[in-house]
């Protein structure tokens, strides 16, 4: 087999597309951890912030992150498995209300997050009167999510086998028995890389926040406490606060490393909750 | 699936009795200005330790929100960088509680010492385009301008007798960090930023000059004295007479008690 330049040409082409993000990635990496690696320590994570976040740590903003997370993926996961069954099971295939739904859905995924954060401050904070709170925050972050969360698991409940289906019917399984010992653990993957997508946008979110769980930095005592989440911390002390760099980026290594966390105990999750079933 | 529901159930049972915990006691609630948020921020902490079952909540979103909130009963106190207009000033009242300057700002490398009123509306009007025009080298100039309902915008404009349709910019950014590293970043660009906030990035070695206004040094110094044109004071401002919690929050922050916090945000505290 001989090489025609114009193959080797594309080769490069192709080589090159890949090296360049994975160099993206590490120069960001690079340059958040020459910057924030120094002021990373034990003390950074488990300390309150002082003067406006340049000095101090971040352990009432780590809890608040952490709460906000737990609020939105808490209401997220269930209500999103929910829509995804019905819309996999229940709905005919090129019918117009799964069609309708559908459309709204990724056209919901599409959204820039400052929308989800002026409905979720006018929604849950207004016109609920949950203020601004970690609550009104994980809920407008669970809407936020929800869209690409149900189209992801529906994806991976579209491609399991219908032999299984079959199987599960003809050895006379009810529905809700089939879609949990059958159904839901061939689509754990699936389900998996939804929960990941969804917690990896959901931290990452600052517009969304801002004017929901808002800018309080106080360790949170309840859910209807207001929380600052990491990423608005981030953003504040890199926009606003003169001399704040440093600490954004160290909160920015902490951040990348709670993604990396939530995502490998996502997976995790995922699998032992539901293939577990599969193999009895 | 089992867990799955008793997880549902579980969590609206929380959700459903959430709003009873709701109930605020001796809590303040502060919207406003992103410029004023970290020191009002630092001041609500230093007024918690003092006052124990106190709570005081900041939240930002800009001085135009800080009015609207407060007028409307949505916070206790709202947070504004600017002066009131003549109409806010009818029904809301501002306590000042720091000063600051606002200084236009160029990259280090440019040799221009210092630009004429008329200079600086030609600059931002789009009437001269390259630095060659001001008295500098061969290079287009990059014009940074604040976002819409920033107060140093307004009181740029206010200076420079523009209109905001009027400024022909090639950047609009929001707060000044933002603003300084903008500029820090490109040879032939100039921008408005608080003066503090630059005097802390000069001394920490980013590469930006501060100009003179109308012959006055640009710095700290200069606004405290009041002698700098383009000073703004930082405003706690409440809905006609405050609450007793929020008149002893106001007193607090107009005490000296506070002044190192005002320093340690690269504020004016304001001549007493």
């Amino acid at each position: 087999m001989h090489s025609v330049p114009g193959d080797r040409l594309f080769g490069l082409a192709l080589w090159g597309a890949a090296l360049s993000v994975a160099a993206v990635f590490a120069w960001l990496f690079v340059d958040l951890a020459r910057l924030g690696l120094g002021a990373l320590s034990w003390d950074f994570i488990t300390t309150a912030p002082e003067n406006a976040g340049r000095d101090g740590g971040i352990a009432s903003i780590l809890v608040s992150t952490l709460l906000i997370l737990g609020v939105a993926v808490g209401v997220a996961a269930p209500v999103g498995l929910g829509a995804a069954v019905w819309l996999n099971t229940y709905t005919r295939a090129g019918g117009g209300t799964g069609r309708r739904i559908r459309l709204a859905l990724d056209g919901l995924a599409g959204m820039p997050s400052i929308v989800f954060g002026l409905f979720g401050n006018a929604f849950f904070s207004v016109y609920l009167g949950l203020g601004f709170s970690i609550l009104s925050g994980g809920l407008t972050l669970a809407a936020m999510i929800l869209p690409v969360f149900i189209r992801t698991v529906e994806a991976g409940l579209g491609a399991v086998d219908d032999g299984w289906r079959r199987g599960a019917a003809a050895l006379g399984l009810t529905q809700s028995a089939a879609l949990a010992h059958v159904i839901l653990p061939a689509a754990a993957p699936a389900i998996g890389a939804g929960l990941m997508l969804g917690i990896g946008r959901a931290a990452a979110e600052t517009a969304a926040l801002i004017f929901t769980s808002g800018y309080v930095d106080r360790m949170p005592e309840s859910l209807s406490d207001s929380g600052r989440a990491l990423a608005v911390h981030i953003y504040d002390l890199s926009m606003n606060v003169a001399g704040g760099d440093t600490h954004a980026a160290a909160s920015a290594l902490v951040l990348v490393a709670l993604v990396a966390c939530a995502n490998l105990l996502a997976v995790a999750l995922s699998r032992r909750l539901l293939t577990r079933r599969l193999a009895l | 699936m089992k867990h799955t529901l008793t997880f549902l159930a579980t969590l609206l049972a929380v959700l459903a009795f959430l709003p009873a915990a709701h109930a605020a006691e001796d809590k303040l609630v502060l919207t406003g200005s992103s410029t004023v948020a970290p020191l009002a921020l630092e001041i609500g902490k230093r007024f918690e330790a003092a006052n124990p079952g106190v709570r005081v909540d900041v939240q930002t979103g800009g001085s135009s929100r800080g009015v609207a909130d407060a007028m409307n009963g949505l916070a206790d106190i709202g947070l504004v960088s600017r002066s009131l207009k003549p109409v806010e000033a009818k029904t809301l009242v501002a306590h000042t509680i720091a000063l600051d300057g606002v200084a236009l700002i160029v990259h280090a490398g440019n040799p221009v010492r210092q630009l004429d009123d008329a200079q600086i509306k030609a600059i931002y009007t789009g009437r001269i385009r390259d630095w060659r025009g001001a008295g500098g080298p061969d290079r287009p100039i990059t014009v940074v301008s604040k976002a819409e309902g920033r107060s140093t915008l307004e009181l740029f404009l206010h200076y420079t007798g523009l209109k905001n349709s009027q400024v022909r910019a090639q950047a609009v950014i929001g707060d000044n960090q933002q603003g300084i590293k903008t500029v820090a970043g490109n040879p032939g660009a100039i921008g408005y930023v608080s003066i503090g906030a630059a005097e802390y990035a000069v001394e920490h070695g980013i590469p930006i000059r501060l100009l003179p206004m109308a012959g006055v040094a640009a710095t700290t110094d200069a606004v405290q004295r009041g002698r700098f044109p383009l000073t703004r004071p930082l405003n706690l401002v409440t809905h006609g007479a405050p609450s007793p919690l929020a008149a002893r929050f106001i007193a607090f922050a107009q005490s000296p008690a506070v002044r190192d916090l005002i320093e340690a945000q690269y504020f004016v505290p304001p001549p007493r």
